[in-house]
């Protein structure tokens, strides 16, 4: 949403439901032909964690150090979770572990942007839910209202802090994106950065953004290529054939699949039943058990 | 052998944070007369004598000659030292005058030239000089002067640049809010962008 | 030359920081007030730099040995960003975390910047004098030159230098290295590091192999995986089978997990060899004799791994083929490692895997540069010369022995008895700090050479038998420090000390190099009719040089007279507990603990950050009374250590096991203090073939100290538990979905 339909539609804004069957909650005021989105497939995933290191690299996340961390104040936008199976008598480990990596999932019905008070995170017209940090105020109530906890706080301004980016650490630095200060809000953005560049570039070139002109840091440095990103729009593209081959759809809130008998396709979306319609569709974990 | 020369580069405004920049400082960004501040600069730069209008004296030379990345790329670019003694060397009837003397002095000294910052956003925005060079002077074909000059004012008739635009979120979005052609040949129009996410970084 | 003829190292000037007058606004907030900044502006550029948009060099990544190509995304002077090289037949593109983190060893704050002569800054002449004076009184035999993992022009360099001092005292040390693994594999397949292609296998059984995380070359393996996990490959999607004590990523990645009786790894792949004679594949007859004792019976009561699993898995492998079997680390660390290693190697032969799934791999044509490989056995050389007052002049180079070696060696007591103590480092680590003489070494992002990995993955192609391939090392930006080095420079100028003429030409190890490359262009790809200034920079360029390599072969058969598989050793009552030094894919043997971002990426399986920790199974923790965050005592014969137990299901209840890496009383902010040393409290028990280090032979007793405190870890208070919601991180079984005609 952008800054004058926000203003334009505050109170439609606030208690319409964004998602009415339409592509995008904007769609007809502002008809793109982006939407990027992603599909992450668990059973290529290793849990190696690359994915996480390479968003520290790209997104000047601050290493927050023990004491932070045991408080909370992590700042993986990219972050790796690590589950066990379960049976009554505890945790099973025949199957190993599962891991999900877990990041915004740039929800089209995000719980985060409703509530901000002074809309500091609204969606864009390519499908991504923005945070401006300018804008933001450090209510924090987007991160209590996100049912991922993918939404992290500046708790402190680390570039100031000791020994976060002590010098010359701080020239590793990505000049594209701010380093965010004390009292804001931060998230995942989808390499935000990188998807200016590519749809720069495909501007300047006349043409439509090509699947394969951006990839997010995630996706680049997965070893097992677990990470699929691109337009969903573009029939070509790979993630919307991903999505479109595991009968996931992007307005629905239940998909059709699941209503029918030995579903044999494994792509679904976290936390569907909250209605948020994220963006990122997991495949699930194969696993056999000749052994 | 210029080119074996052990230089550095000076890089300003990359790591920046956002926030409570308006505490204490608080400068004043304009001048009563609604311009930025007079810049002193470490050569007293006369665009007008190298943009200006022929019959002003001036050599009509396009922006993008020296701010050549302008068209490129995020930034227009100072051009470096190289490309102002790319012709100056063969310039001899200015090669006394004292600007130009010291611009050789750098030279010599394999020094770039500290440049002040005139047109300064702040670090959280996000300003494409690609985007509206593409838009305005290759697609709808406008005149370069006008399509520079709207944001930096008439250079052509100035010696270094000052500030001639507010620069602020109001001042782009009143620009972006408009509808432009979208070419030099079409009737169709268009907005600029007007997510915040597109500007703000 | 011509005015705009920029060469690779001028760029580097003039992109690079140098002088003192760069302005550079530091973190936080800059001004928006005109005027008060200074524009980025340069006095020359070459036509390819274009301010605010990244330049792309090729390079070769220094964190591990697996050698992955990388590129490094420069932006105004500044490298940014590593990146996988897209052309690499090991990495194809991709890097792991570590790999990503080489930045921050190259903007690292706590690196070396001048020479140290007994703690005190020195010039480099000064430094280098000195070296030369305590060599001039010394005679070749009394030098010693310990170094990690070497090859390409540096490692020619360096033979150089140890024929021109007349030493025959190079030690080449890995702390961790799959050297009882090099050493079996030269007995069954007949070459030390064959070809694994776990892309074409239908299973995979690994014996504490974790190919996922720290194991030989693990890029290239995850990739491999991703393929091997297709449902679309024509052979269907693969079965990884994991056998260890203690889980490893590759471990938590398995179709199926077996948390073996630690040390009798071996002892299970023969009686998977007797099953599947059982099962009816035909068994040469010295094979069919040495497995016949190892029923699946006796094996599993031995073992720990219930009999009916193994007929299982045996049917398994019978089934589907081909297969591929791993020998990894865990199988290794015991008094018969490789033992263990040979018997797991003859479970390929049998199920006809060799050839298939393990294939040659070609060496580089070039010996000088081919690599030398590390192992734990050359420093107990090393340390009894020491001990017995042999050697008078000692260098160490990318390695830490002080850290790594086990207390009980009492290394570093013998290090400190030689006269004079090089040690070339890039951060003031144990060893370091223990020389009298330290070199600071410039980042491998900002240094030259050349790299031959150990393991040659090959890219698809006819010619895959006979490829090898050379990388490059390339500067990525100008030093951070003017007064640091690049190893390579190092060797040049000690060269010199000793053979002026030969060298005088090489005015640092650049030219030596460029030279080096130039004058065999054609084995390097070129013509000699191309232009060497162009030759240099696409060679350059590429970052990688595929070389025509000599082809290997892997020997079909394998008799079963080389194995003697003895029974595992057993634990000591006063010491109940096996202990297992986990090997993590970030913290490795601990040569990159100062570099923040791996310190706070979570431990894959236990999420716990900045500290080490001591895994045990719940079981055995409710039997000691032991809660998680309780700090435990862990000790062993050796010594002791401390840290906070964490409960873990994925361990076998007789072992306990304790990252290493961590607990270092040196190199760096992030580093120091954080944890502790397991392998100070390693018994110096060794593998009996090969001499190596068995690290899995340590048994421990632990006990509460009464201390306790609260994980700092990234699972929640649930400890991994979907608490009930069923849609989380889901699992499906494979016959429940249709994979084989996925996008």
């Amino acid at each position: 949403m952008s800054v004058s339909n926000l203003l334009e539609n505050w109170s439609k804004f606030r208690h319409t439901h964004p998602v009415e069957d339409k592509g995008h909650p904007d769609w007809e005021a502002y008809p793109s032909d982006i939407k990027w989105a992603m599909a992450i497939d668990l059973d290529a995933c290793t849990g190696c964690n690359a994915c996480s290191v390479a968003c520290y690299a790209e997104n000047n996340l601050p290493v927050v150090g023990k004491e932070k961390y045991s408080h909370g104040q992590a700042m993986h936008w990219m972050r790796i979770e690590r589950y066990w199976d379960e049976s009554e008598s505890g945790f099973e480990v025949d199957q190993g572990a599962r891991f999900l990596p877990m990041m915004c999932q740039q929800c089209e019905a995000a719980p985060c942007e409703t509530v901000c008070p002074v809309g500091a995170t609204n969606h864009t017209e390519d499908g991504l839910n923005s945070q401006i940090y300018n804008r933001c105020i450090g209510s924090r109530y987007c991160s209590a209202n996100c049912p991922y906890k993918v939404r992290y706080f500046n708790w402190y301004d680390y570039p100031t802090t000791k020994d976060v980016w002590p010098s010359p650490m701080n020239e590793q630095l990505n000049p594209d994106l701010s380093v965010r200060s004390k009292g804001v809000m931060e998230k995942c953005t989808f390499c935000k950065q990188r998807t200016y560049v590519a749809r720069n570039n495909a501007k300047t070139e006349g043409r439509p953004v090509q699947d394969g002109d951006v990839q997010t840091a995630c996706q680049e440095a997965c070893p097992a290529g677990a990470i699929t990103f691109g337009n969903l729009y573009d029939p070509e593209s790979k993630v919307a054939q991903k999505w479109q081959h595991q009968q996931v759809e992007l307005t629905k809130e239940k998909q059709d699949k699941d209503k029918t008998e030995g579903n044999r396709l494994r792509g679904y979306r976290i936390l569907e039943e909250l209605r948020p319609y994220p963006s990122v569709m997991y495949l699930e974990r194969v696993r056999e058990s000749a052994v | 052998m210029q080119h074996i020369l052990r230089l550095f580069i000076l890089l300003v405004g990359l790591f920046a944070g956002v926030g409570s920049y308006a505490a204490d400082a608080a400068p004043k960004l304009t001048t009563p007369d609604d311009l930025g501040p007079q810049i002193e600069q470490p050569i007293e730069f006369p665009h007008f004598r190298h943009a200006g209008d022929a019959k002003d004296g001036g050599m009509q030379i396009n922006c993008m000659y020296c701010h050549t990345y302008a068209r490129r790329s995020m930034v227009a670019g100072i051009p470096p030292v190289q490309k102002c003694i790319g012709c100056h060397q063969s310039i001899e009837s200015v090669r006394d005058k004292p600007r130009i003397k010291k611009l050789f002095e750098y030279w010599e000294a394999k020094k770039p030239i500290p440049w002040k910052k005139v047109h300064d956003l702040p670090d959280f925005v996000r300003f494409n000089h690609e985007r509206h060079i593409q838009r305005f002077y290759f697609q709808q074909d406008r005149p370069y002067q006008e399509v520079c000059g709207y944001c930096h004012g008439d250079v052509k008739k100035m010696t270094v640049a000052r500030r001639q635009k507010p620069l602020t979120m109001g001042w782009c979005a009143s620009c972006h809010m408009k509808d432009h052609p979208i070419s030099a040949h079409s009737t169709k129009t268009g907005h600029g962008p007007n997510d915040c996410f597109t500007c703000h970084k | 030359m011509k005015e705009n003829d920029f060469n690779r190292r001028d760029f580097l000037k003039v992109l690079g920081w140098g002088g003192t007058a760069v302005a550079l606004s530091g973190c936080g907030n800059t001004s928006i007030q005109d005027g008060q900044e200074i524009v980025t502006s340069y006095v020359t550029l070459p036509s390819y730099v274009i301010p605010s948009i990244a330049n792309y060099f090729n390079s070769t990544c220094a964190q591990c040995d697996a050698g992955c190509n990388i590129m490094g995304r420069v932006r105004e002077g500044r490298v940014l960003k590593a990146e996988g090289n897209p052309n690499s037949p090991i990495n194809r593109g991709k890097m792991c975390g570590l790999g990503q983190s080489g930045v921050q060893a190259h903007y690292n704050p706590d690196r070396i910047r001048q020479p140290l002569l007994k703690g005190q800054a020195v010039t480099w002449e000064a430094a280098l004098g000195a070296i030369n004076d305590k060599l001039n009184g010394v005679k070749g035999e009394q030098v010693a030159f310990l170094t990690g993992g070497m090859s390409g022009h540096v490692q020619a360099l360096f033979g150089n230098y140890m024929d021109a001092l007349g030493s025959k005292n190079h030690f080449s040390y890995e702390a961790i290295s799959p050297a009882v693994l090099r050493v079996a594999n030269k007995k069954a397949y007949g070459m030390a590091m064959p070809r694994y292609r776990i892309d074409k296998a239908r299973v995979v059984v690994s014996f504490g192999a974790d190919f996922l995380g720290a194991w030989v070359s693990p890029v290239n393996f995850a990739q491999q995986y991703a393929q091997f996990r297709k449902g679309t490959r024509p052979e269907g999607r693969g079965v990884l089978v994991q056998v260890e004590p203690k889980m490893t990523l590759t471990g938590a990645n398995a179709d199926s997990w077996i948390g073996i009786r630690p040390g009798t790894e071996g002892m299970l792949a023969l009686g998977v060899i007797n099953a599947l004679g059982s099962a009816g594949i035909k068994l040469p007859a010295d094979i069919a004799a040495a497995v016949k004792d190892y029923t699946p019976e006796r094996v599993g009561v031995n073992t720990g791994v219930p009999f009916e699993r193994i007929n299982k898995l045996a049917t398994l492998l019978k089934e589907r083929s081909p297969s591929l079997v791993l020998a990894g680390d865990a199988a290794e660390g015991y008094v018969n490692g490789s033992q263990n290693a040979l018997a797991i190697a003859m479970l390929n032969h049998v199920l006809g895997n060799v050839g298939k799934t393990v294939e040659a791999a070609a060496s580089v044509p070039f010996p000088q540069i081919a690599p030398t490989v590390g192992s734990r056995s050359s420093l107990n050389k090393l340390n009894d010369g020491l001990a017995a007052g042999k050697y008078k002049v000692v260098f160490s180079y990318g390695a830490n022995p002080v850290f790594s070696a086990p207390a009980a060696m009492k290394f570093k007591d013998n290090f400190v008895k030689a006269d004079f103590k090089v040690a070339f480092a890039q951060y003031l680590d144990e060893t370091a700090q223990a020389a009298d003489l330290v070199l600071p070494l410039d980042s491998a992002m900002e240094d030259w050479g050349t790299v031959v990995p150990e393991y040659m993955a090959a890219p698809e192609g006819s010619d895959a038998d006979t490829y090898a391939q050379m990388s490059f090392r390339q500067p990525l930006m100008q030093k951070l420090y003017p007064d640091t080095r690049g190893v390579g420079d190092i060797l040049l100028a000690l060269l010199k000390q000793r053979k002026a003429d030969e060298y005088k030409d090489f005015e640092d190890f650049y030219s030596y190099l460029h030279n080096a490359v130039l004058k065999n262009k054609v084995a390097l790809g070129g013509k000699t009719t191309d232009d060497d200034d162009i030759f240099w920079d696409e060679t350059l360029s590429k970052g990688i040089v595929p070389l025509k390599g000599v082809a290997g072969s892997v020997s079909a058969k394998m008799s079963a007279a080389d194995l003697k598989l003895s029974p595992a050793t057993g634990t000591d009552t006063n010491y109940p507990l096996r202990l297992i030094p986990a090997v993590s894919a970030s913290m490795r043997d601990g040569r990159n603990a100062n570099e923040p971002w791996l310190q706070e990426s979570p431990d894959p399986l236990t999420t716990v950050v900045w500290d080490s920790w001591v895994e045990i199974h719940p079981k055995t923790a409710a039997k000691l009374g032991i809660a998680e965050g309780d700090i435990v005592e862990v000790a062993s014969k050796s010594g002791s250590i401390k840290s906070q137990a964490y409960l873990f299901p994925g361990i076998h209840p007789d072992a306990v096991s304790v990252p290493v890496g961590y607990g270092h009383e040196g190199m760096g902010r992030y580093a120091k203090g954080v944890g502790a040393n397991v392998f100070s409290i390693l018994d110096p028990v060794f593998e009996q073939e090969t001499g190596e280090l068995a690290l899995n032979e340590t048994n421990v007793k632990i006990s509460k100290t009464g201390q306790r405190v609260i994980i700092v870890k990234e699972e929640g208070p649930l400890g991994g538990s979907q608490d009930g919601r069923p849609k989380i991180a889901v699992q499906v079984q494979a016959d429940k979905v249709d994979l084989s005609k996925e996008v």
